[in-house]
């Protein structure tokens, strides 16, 4: 995660383009079956690409926006129970990480 | 000119209709009474045009093009695109491209710059408040989504002053029509988060007082130092300030309140008590 001059988050575009094209049905079904196909046409940084076959929410939890990263282990087929016990062990984001009003 | 004839706010938890039956009997009855009470005030209110202010959860916009402000002009808008919502009937979903240009028109004229679009996805956030409360036939639909997903989100005070002009822009409306909105979202949630599934009670209680009693400073001034503790979700309380703000801060009605874990939001729903037949 990069935070800019303005204290907002930069997201990984990539792998949120990736999370993002995968709430369609026909993209998540591709992606499970043959998920080393999919990421190679994303231009993933080894890293990135490396957490997101190591299913790794803490990871990945500081390179994309939240709802995508739920969206993303929901299309792979875990369990919220799963999700949770791993997303509850992300920090929490630092107040200037945070929308203000 | 037009009148706003009824102004209103609803939760739009996706478990609702992913996992209804994982809350129980009991409560799932004492939500369906308060989205029945809900839908009672707006068919009352016979609106002919229901403007609904949610914003959107990775449909229609990603970070390519993420405006803070879309209004929906279209004739129609296509129904949700989530697989477990394409058993509503809102396959398409009528809209009011006259009233809605002119929205956009008189905010252009006023100094705002919201995003149009000719033919919006309408997510949960729009179609669960309308499916529960089964309004049949629907109004025509003015979406306007406002960012409250991605940071950089619209200020607190922009969505106040977004209210203010939704008003104007009904009393400036050169026709006979009756306006009513309908805000979606909130209150206290957290998704993707570290405390994903915590509810925010405190937070939901002192913000429905801050809505029934504060005057707007004093309601941005709690928001401003709240909001972000009470989960991302609760970001989507932007939409029901726009609602708070066209409706001049006057009435606020607490129509149900339904802390359910299982769902992970503090559902909240309200209406503005305007004062017109």
């Amino acid at each position: 995660m990069t935070e800019t001059a303005c204290d907002y988050i930069m997201r990984d575009y990539w792998l949120s383009k990736l999370f993002f094209d995968l709430q369609a049905p026909a993209a998540a079904d591709e992606y499970r079956a043959d998920r080393d196909t999919v990421l190679d046409r994303y231009p993933l940084k080894p890293e990135v690409r490396l957490a997101v076959v190591g299913e790794d929410v803490v990871a990945l939890a500081r390179l994309v926006n939240p709802y995508l990263l739920r969206f993303y282990f929901v299309a792979i087929g875990k369990s919220e129970a799963w999700f949770l016990e791993r997303i509850r062990n992300t920090r929490p984001a630092a107040p200037n990480e945070l929308a203000r009003g | 000119m037009a009148s706003l004839v009824g102004v209103f706010a609803s939760s739009h938890a996706p478990l609702m209709a992913r996992d209804w039956e994982a809350v129980d009997a009991a409560r799932r009855d004492a939500i369906s009474k308060t989205f029945s009470e809900l839908a009672r005030r707006i068919v009352e209110a016979k609106p002919d045009v229901l403007i609904v202010v949610s914003p959107d959860h990775w449909v229609n916009f990603f970070l390519d093009n993420l405006p803070s402000i879309c209004i929906g002009v279209g004739e129609t808008h296509k129904g949700p695109p989530e697989p477990w919502l394409q058993h509503l009937p809102y396959a398409s979903i009528s809209g009011h491209p006259d009233f809605a240009l002119h929205l956009a028109r008189t905010a252009l004229d006023e100094g705002f710059d919201p995003s149009l679009s000719h033919h919006l996805e309408l997510d949960h956030g729009f179609v669960i408040p309308l499916w529960k409360m089964g309004i049949d036939p629907l109004p025509p639909l003015v979406p306007i989504i406002v960012n409250a997903i991605e940071p950089p989100l619209p200020s607190l005070r922009r969505c106040l002053a977004w209210g203010d002009l939704i008003r104007a822009a009904i009393e400036r409306y050169p026709g006979n029509l009756r306006v009513a909105i309908l805000a979606t979202g909130g209150v206290s949630h957290s998704i993707g988060e570290h405390d994903m599934g915590r509810i925010d009670e405190a937070f939901d209680h002192d913000c429905f007082e801050q809505f029934r009693s504060a005057d707007r400073e004093g309601l941005l001034e709690f928001l401003d130092r709240r909001l972000d503790a009470a989960g991302n979700g609760a970001a989507e309380m932007r939409n029901w300030l726009m609602a708070h703000s066209a409706a001049q801060g006057k009435g606020f009605e607490l129509l149900g309140y339904h802390p359910y874990p299982e769902w992970y939001v503090g559902c909240g729903f309200a209406a503005w008590n305007l004062g017109v037949r």
